[in-house]
Formats: structure tokens, sequence, C-alpha cells
């Protein structure tokens, strides 16, 4: 009886998760085909706001537009639209997958959880309108739109706090006093990402230790990206470790701790060692004014290697990941084109923001 | 003189276990590989209709694992 129930739980985690990933990926993949393409971004930025706003009507976001072209206009309706379609897309990939996947991809996506939750509270600090508040929510989390926009619409932030009671997020949001924002916003993406790494490690399937790889990867590229500001504004405060998020690839905390007081030109010379030199090298100079093509390329590099991860690993978590990703990149894109021209910005100040 | 009980197994019905292995393997393992591209190709047409024929096409591929085996069985008997 025992050997048979082993059999069957053998079963259940192997071979059948398998044919539930055949479906969930190659409906991913063929979502991924129906993304922008390339060639797309060149023509959004010789269009007007109206133009954009038609054109990506007719394409993947006729939906949310038609639905919301009622409410909005302009700007706002692009933003909206955006946002929505975000929601509505990550909440699909939680509908078509099951068992494993749909866990994973639930634990990835408590990323826009604790976003907005971040939003309603940093609203609530700049005493933002509900509108305004509202605008930079993306529901894509397990939180609903409904809930969300109710939270939004309450007076104090002892009252959205108190909403959470019961939640994991409640320990850290109980000790927020209405002035120490950024330490409950870092402790918040702590939680995320330990959170991540609890579930990767808990089992060992090879899905798990493929998503530990990926999550590990994004977090070289932000504690990169932060070592870069705070090198070039010249902060080596060993407090700004608590900025810095665990369980890097390539650059733990131990080599961050050693980066830590270095001067940008030092750490420049010192991160020739990683392999993520080779993809900013001709970018980075110790005398260089902006940082925006360093990120924007580091950006493009995680996307590049999700995409050749997910070649590699077919039939596994990658594609999905490197779906979501393309896909926030694509709304990403979109938000900083419409943006851009709003604000009236020229088209090459735009165009260095876009990661294509 | 004592002489054993000659027991003679009818060749024809060793022929016929033999042609339903060929057979009942092959389906099996046909099954197992349209097991995924099945899935998959349901997936891909969830997303985009056109992709039927495509879809049809490749689920349907493994099948000739049980022609094979299907040959194999008439060939035998």
């Amino acid at each position: 009886m025992r050997l048979l129930q082993k059999l069957k739980r053998g079963y259940n985690s192997g071979s059948k998760s398998h044919a539930k990933y055949a479906y969930t990926v190659s409906r991913v993949r063929a979502m991924k085909s129906k993304l922008l393409p390339k060639e797309a971004y060149p023509r959004l930025m010789n269009m007007s706001i109206d133009e954009i706003t038609r054109f990506i009507g007719e394409s993947g976001y006729k939906e949310d537009v038609d639905e919301l072209a009622l409410k909005y206009d302009g700007v706002d309706l692009v933003e909206h639209s955006l946002n929505r379609n975000l929601s509505v897309t990550f909440r699909k990939l939680l509908n078509i997958s099951e068992g494993e996947v749909n866990f994973l991809i639930a634990e990835y996506l408590k990323e826009y959880d604790i976003w907005n939750i971040k939003t309603i509270l940093r609203g609530d600090y700049c005493k933002a309108s509900k509108e305004e508040v509202l605008e930079a929510i993306v529901a894509g989390g397990s939180l609903t739109y409904t809930f969300l926009s109710e939270l939004a619409a309450k007076g104090s932030y002892e009252e959205i706090i108190s909403e959470f009671e019961g939640t994991e997020y409640y320990p850290i949001l109980k000790d927020y006093d209405g002035t120490n924002l950024s330490d409950v916003e870092n402790h918040l993406d702590k939680l995320y990402y330990d959170g991540l790494f609890v579930v990767a490690g808990s089992s060992k399937s090879k899905d798990r230790k493929l998503f530990a790889k990926f999550i590990r990867v994004g977090i070289d590229i932000t504690n990169l990206m932060i070592l870069f500001r705070l090198k070039k504004a010249e902060l080596y405060d060993p407090q700004m470790m608590d900025l810095m998020i665990e369980g890097g690839l390539e650059i733990d905390l131990k080599t961050i701790q050693k980066l830590m007081p270095f001067s940008f030109e030092e750490f420049i010379n010192e991160l020739e060692k990683y392999s993520y030199w080779k993809e900013i090298s001709d970018l980075v100079s110790p005398d260089m004014k902006s940082l925006i093509d360093v990120e924007t390329r580091l950006k493009k590099h995680r996307l590049k290697s999700a995409a050749s991860f997910s070649h590699v690993y077919p039939i596994s978590i990658v594609p999905i990941m490197d779906y979501m990703l393309s896909k926030q990149n694509e709304v990403n894109n979109l938000r900083i084109i419409v943006r851009g021209k709003a604000a009236g910005l020229d088209d090459d100040t735009i165009k260095e923001q876009l990661v294509i | 003189m004592v002489t054993e009980a000659v027991t003679m197994t009818d060749p024809a019905g060793l022929k016929a276990i033999g042609a339903a292995l060929a057979v009942g393997l092959t389906g099996l393992a046909s099954a197992y590989a349209e097991r995924d591209i099945g899935a998959a190709a349901i997936g891909a047409m969830a997303e985009n209709e056109g992709l039927f024929g495509k879809g049809l096409i490749l689920t349907v591929i493994p099948e000739t694992i049980v022609i094979f085996g299907l040959v194999v069985a008439i060939l035998m008997l």
C-alpha cells in the first residue's frame, strides 16, 4: 500500500506536471509572440499621444483601452490601460497554470502586492488624491483592484495598515509611524525576497532550482544598479548595506561589503572580475556622467539572458518568467514614451530610457 | 517403459501473444508521447486558433509508432 502511495506521489510530482507545463508554456509562448516587436518602438516615437493610444488600442491592449476610454483620456487613458492590461495578463497566467507552476508564479507576483502597498502608503505620505494613487496601482498579485482602491480612499495610514491585520505584511507595517517610510519599504522588499528563497529552497526539484537562479540573477542586477548609484553619489556609509538584497548569484553580501568603501574608479576595476562586466564594459568609465546607459544595458542583459535561458530549459518555469519580464518591460517602455512625450522631453532623452 | 507426456504449445497462440504485445506496447508508447504534445497544442490553440492544423499534425506524429506496431502484428499473423 505504501509503495502504491509512493508511486502515486512520484507520478504526481514528476511526469504529470510535465504535461501541465507543456500546456502553460506553449500558451505563454503564443502570448509572447503577440508582444510589440522591436521595430514598433521607433514608429511609436514618431507618433503623438493620441496616435499612440490608437495604436495600442488596435493591438493587445484593445479591451483595456475600449473599457477605460469612457473614464479617462490622453496620457491617463494610456497609463490606466497599461496597468489594467498588466494585471489582467498576470491574472491570466495564474488562471492557466496549476500546481507547482501556479504556486511559483503566485510567489513571484507578490512583488505587485508589495508594490501596491508601497504606492498606497506613499500616496498617504504625500497626501496624494485617490485618483493619483490609483494611477500607479497594478493589481497583478493576490490583492484585488477593488480592495486596493478602497484602501486608497482611506484617510489615514493607521486605517490602511489595520486592513492588513493577519497577513504576512502586518508585522512590518505595524512599525510604520508616518515618517519611516523608506525603512518599511526596505523591509517589505526583503520580506519578498526572503519569501522567494524559502519557496525556492524548500524543494529539490529542478524547477525550483531554475526559479532560484532566475531570481538570483535579478538580485545581482538590482544590487549592481544600487551600487552604481551609491558610488556615483559618493556614499560609502556601511549603513547602506541595508539597501542591498541578499542572495545574489555572483555578487553576494560579503562581496558587496567589500565593495562598499571603494571609490567609483576602484569599484569599476573590481567589477571586471564578474560576468556582467562584458555587458557594460564599453559604457563604463571613471568619468561617466549619467548612469542611465548602464542601467538600461543591465536591464537589457537581464531580458536577453532570460530569453536565452528559456531556450535552454524550454519546458520549465523559465519561459513563463521570461514572458513576465518581457511584458513588464513592454509596459514600462510604452509608459516611458507616453510620459516622456507628455512632459515634452526630446526624442533622444526618451530613447535613452527605453529598454529594447 | 515409462514415457513422458509431451505437451505441445500451439505456435499460433504464441504468435497471437506477440502480435498483442506489438500493438499494445506501441499504443502505450505513442499515447505517452502524444500526451505532452497534445497539451502543448491545446495551449497554443487557446491563444491562436489558426494553429489548429499544425497542432493536429504535430499531435498525431507519434501515432507512427503504433502503426509500426500494427504492421509488425499483421506480418506476424
